[in-house]
């Protein structure tokens, strides 16, 4: 469906993209996910047309636009601010790009309409000003603006990111609601992790101008290709090595010189050990309570380790009690000193 | 990085020839050239034996009364600082920062300066306070020492401009204190401050970098003032360079190129100022830094005493403010006997000053009464003041126009390439005229396109004839660029980048972009430039001075001429009392416009839909109720 080859955009001496290629599925939910100054949005404005590569050539359908100027591109974008027009109407901005394309009143009346139907806006909302809606509302603005011109994809630039938690939470749900009904080729731009892993089908997390690892949420989170992905994506301990020296006398394939992570909820306190466990004696130096789960810093001598565990209502440690973290070689990721995937580790 | 070109490249490379041609005329053509006509002209000069002499003009500068000018504009500057600064921070210190009794009506008495402003202001001072003035025989009965003649030359001058030119602490300073986190107040309070030490070591500090910039437009409008030292006799700087303007070397030595060395020496003083304010403005101002910001709530005076002064000061003040107001108003409506007399007749109004005329008898030197038909004739049905308004609203309505048109499009280039040198250089050869006073600009032109020898106007004489239009078109709309730049500017950068990109992203052009999305959020603010521009230019004097000639003749001159004595047997007969009434009209179409621009241009689109729905209401009501009462006939 999208076939982005060998992208480079410079901005004078500074490289934004760096030979970043990808490749999205027709119907596929796929998120740029990314810190800040990565890349993520400068990759999506490359597709929409504001910007136009350095090096490499965008394709949509085996069709190759890198020259075609944006609003011949029929792709629909719902921008981080939303971008709806302030002097307009709540209709006015669903029908504008149905009015640049000419389509006749009685036709465009009844696409608005349709699609605020789909977009649950009322009627009654779509005489009123944007300023009038409250945020879900106007995403919900956004993305009915973007989609009633029938584009064959549609981006999302960090839509969620100006609302509060629980709005955002809630529009998450609406927004993956809304792709699965009208079947449309998503491209959504996040910095948020856990959004990523959320909504997508696959991810692209990006990095410095570069990708470094293409996959589903589960091979990202779990079988994270680099050293960086495996630190951007959730919470992680790095080992010291008096651990992963432990790890590898209780037979774990590690190797002392790279770098050995495990994710907090792979490490268990005072759990019964199992074959290859190694359980290392520590002091609980501080716990963090979050009703679904607790946070416990454990102080092992040579590091201190972050672990968590479910909230069962019962085994609960406090700060100066004597515990046992058990950590098992198998879910340690392990990489070399370059930041690539190590040859050890069951992470792997 | 390459921007994505459209299809379209070649349309929208000759608008940019187009457009770059257009502005670099501009420039060059209407600022940078004939001014710099103005400074060589210094130079050269030529004395009695026909021989250019550089330095003619600098010697004659040191040797006449030349420096007694500069001298007199900078004396009036000064004292003006001073004297605007205590009325203006005082007037809006008691109406916003202290509780003050009836503070809602003393702000409206100070804000008549709004709408009352320039030379319907020094013409109303005039006839109330000049010799046979109504104020000045209340005063001379009361002081018989007072000189009838007491509001005349520097002291007048100070006083009408004082409380002329406190208009822009109202706007500014009031908006500052306003701004006040009265949490801070509240803070100073705490730790033990009384409310006069938590205004001069909490308050004042805050509006520091206000009153600067305050104090820096005061010095630069008492160096460049016109109307008021031309109207009460006070020699400065601009009058004297109309004056020579208007000379010739028949009647004085060289008075073109002193009135260039005038106009220089006004635009060094400016230019220095600006930079000051400039480089002080660069360094930033105080930002609350506050998350919670509290309303500011106003201070009681404590001390009795000081309460009672600090209200009989307000309310002194306010007198001043509003006696003028009432008084022309009162008279604008008296008779032309009353007027004459200078007394209100309380038994007999008239709209004569207005509308209308009546006819004028006087007394012949043989003794016996002659009548004149229609003679005495209002604003609106006499021809001079006709034309004047006329000339003036023609005049300064196209000129507003093109000030905004120009900007709106140089603003949409700039903000488009806001990071780029051809950005910057568009936007400060805009601003080039806010360096130079209006009157070097206009006096340049003046001088420069006298003549058929201008190449780039098609060798036409612009100051001849009806031409002397488009100068004065040309110059009110040059002179209006840098301030219709930096409000529209301003509003341009507050739209939304992500605007112009969903526009182009759901497939509009360039230009549709720019007509359909950010047109339509900057009009309320180039609407507001258009309406504070034509409300300036409406009733300016210094260009209109400047340019005066028989086809120029603009409202403000018009009304200058109502200063004039009326002479015998019915020479300018009711000047006075259409002088009045045009003030009136003035406040009228002042108030309008400030009614528009901030009142009605200033609502938003959830506004104006919240206000069509009411509207829409009322109407049904009213549908419902004569429905039913024709029901209830039937």
């Amino acid at each position: 469906m999208i076939r982005l080859n060998d992208i480079v955009v410079k901005f004078g001496d500074f490289t934004a993209l760096d030979h970043v290629s990808v490749h999205v599925k027709e119907g596929e939910f796929f998120t740029f996910l990314g810190p800040s100054g990565c890349g993520k949005t400068t990759t999506l404005r490359t597709l929409t047309g504001f910007i136009e590569p350095t090096q490499g050539t965008v394709m949509v359908k085996g069709a190759d636009i890198t020259h075609v100027p944006i609003e011949e591109r029929n792709i629909g974008m719902v921008f981080q601010s939303y971008a709806l027009f302030p002097t307009m109407t709540v209709y006015d901005n669903i029908a504008f790009g149905l009015k640049i394309k000419k389509m006749k009143r009685a036709e465009r009346d009844q696409k608005v309409r349709e699609i605020a139907r789909k977009v649950d806006l009322s009627d009654e909302q779509l005489g009123k000003a944007v300023s009038q809606l409250s945020g879900g509302q106007q995403q919900r603005v956004a993305i009915a603006r973007a989609l009633v011109t029938d584009p064959s994809i549609i981006c999302l630039d960090e839509p969620l990111s100006n609302l509060d938690a629980k709005l955002r939470i809630q529009l998450r749900n609406e927004l993956k609601k809304m792709q699965a009904d009208f079947g449309i080729t998503t491209i959504y731009v996040t910095h948020d992790q856990e959004e990523a892993l959320t909504l997508s089908d696959r991810i692209a997390v990006f990095n410095k101008g570069v990708i470094e690892q293409i996959g589903t949420p589960n091979e990202i989170y779990n079988h994270s290709d680099t050293e960086f992905v495996c630190n951007f994506i959730g919470d992680i301990n790095r080992l010291a090595d008096e651990v992963v020296d432990q790890l590898i006398r209780q037979g774990g394939a590690l190797n002392r010189d790279d770098h050995n992570y495990i994710r907090l909820e792979r490490i268990h306190v005072n759990a019964a050990l199992q074959s290859g466990d190694v359980g290392l004696p520590g002091i609980v130096q501080k716990r963090e309570y979050y009703g679904l789960y607790i946070k416990y810093y454990i102080d092992l001598g040579c590091q201190i380790i972050k672990v968590i565990e479910r909230n069962d209502g019962a085994n609960i440690y406090e700060a100066g009690e004597s515990v046992t973290a058990v950590l098992n070689a198998r879910d340690v990721m392990s990489y070399t000193a370059s930041g690539n995937a190590g040859n050890s580790g069951s992470g792997r | 990085m390459n921007q994505a070109k459209g299809k379209r490249l070649r349309p929208e490379l000759l608008i940019k020839v187009v457009g770059a041609l257009f502005f670099i005329y501009l420039f060059f053509g209407w600022m940078l050239i004939p001014c710099w006509n103005t400074l060589t002209s210094i130079f050269t000069t030529t004395n009695a034996a026909g021989e250019t002499d550089p330095w003619a003009v600098i010697r004659f500068f040191f040797a006449g009364n030349m420096a007694k000018y500069v001298w007199n504009s900078l004396k009036l500057a000064v004292c003006l600082v001073i004297t605007v600064n205590v009325v203006g921070i005082s007037i809006v210190v008691l109406t916003e920062y202290f509780d003050i009794r009836g503070a809602r009506i003393l702000r409206l008495g100070y804000m008549t300066t709004l709408i009352y402003s320039g030379v319907a202001l020094v013409t109303g001072y005039l006839f109330l306070y000049d010799s046979d003035g109504i104020l000045t025989n209340l005063l001379v009965n009361a002081f018989p020492g007072l000189s009838p003649n007491w509001f005349s030359g520097f002291k007048a001058v100070l006083f009408t401009m004082t409380f002329a030119c406190t208009s822009n602490h109202i706007l500014f300073l009031r908006n500052a204190i306003r701004s006040i986190d009265y949490n801070t107040v509240e803070a100073a309070r705490n730790m033990g401050a009384k409310p006069f030490s938590v205004l001069m070591k909490v308050v004042f500090p805050t509006l520091l970098p206000t009153l600067f910039s305050l104090t820096i437009m005061t010095f630069i409008t008492g160096l460049c003032a016109m109307s008021a030292p031309q109207l009460l006799g006070y020699d400065s700087i601009n009058p004297e360079i109309v004056r020579l303007a208007g000379s010739s070397t028949a009647d004085e030595s060289f008075p073109q190129a002193r009135a260039a060395l005038l106009s220089i020496i006004l635009a060094t003083f400016t230019i220095i100022l600006l930079t000051i304010l400039s480089s002080y403005e660069r360094k930033g101002h105080y930002l609350s830094v506050s998350k919670t910001k509290t309303k500011l709530q106003k201070q009681k005076i404590t001390n009795p005493v000081a309460n009672v002064i600090a209200h009989i000061y307000a309310y002194a003040l306010f007198i001043i403010y509003m006696v003028p107001v009432v008084m022309i108003l009162i008279f604008s409506f008296q008779t032309y006997s009353a007027i004459r007399m200078k007394k209100i007749d309380l038994s007999n109004w008239t709209l004569v000053n207005f509308f209308g005329t009546e006819d004028y008898q006087y007394l012949t030197s043989r003794g016996t009464y002659k009548t004149r038909t229609n003679s005495i004739s209002g604003v609106f049905s006499n021809e001079a003041t006709i034309a004047g308004i006329k000339t003036s609203f023609l005049l300064s309505a196209i000129a507003a126009l093109l000030a905004c048109v120009i900007v709106v499009v140089a603003c949409n280039y700039i903000f488009k390439n806001r990071n780029k040198k051809r950005g910057m250089v568009l936007e400060y050869s805009l601003l080039f005229p806010w360096l130079l006073p209006t009157i070097l600009i206009c006096y340049s032109y003046r001088i420069f396109f006298n003549s058929t020898s201008v190449w780039y106007v098609g060798n036409t004489n612009l100051y001849y004839a009806e031409n002397v239009r488009i100068l004065i078109i040309l110059a009110y709309t040059v002179t209006k660029l840098p301030f219709s730049l930096r409000m529209i500017k301003a509003a341009f950068y507050a739209i939304d980048e992500e605007l112009e990109d969903a526009a182009r992203n759901l497939g509009a052009s360039g230009l549709t972009t720019f007509l359909r999305v950010k047109l339509p959020i900057i009009l309320p603010s180039v609407l507001a430039v258009f309406a504070l521009n034509f409300n300036a230019l409406f009733t300016e004097y210094e260009m209109s001075a400047t340019f005066s000639s028989t086809y120029g003749t603009t409202y403000s001159m018009v009304i200058q001429s109502m200063c004039q004595d009326e002479g015998l047997f019915g020479y300018n007969v009711n000047a006075s009392g259409r002088r009045c009434a045009s003030t009136v009209f003035i406040m009228i179409v002042s108030g309008v416009i400030l009614f528009l621009v901030y009142g009605v241009g200033g609502q938003d689109l959830s506004e104006r839909l919240a206000l069509k729905e009411k509207r829409q209401k009322w109407i049904e009501r009213i549908k419902k109720k004569v429905h039913k009462t024709s029901e209830n006939a039937a």
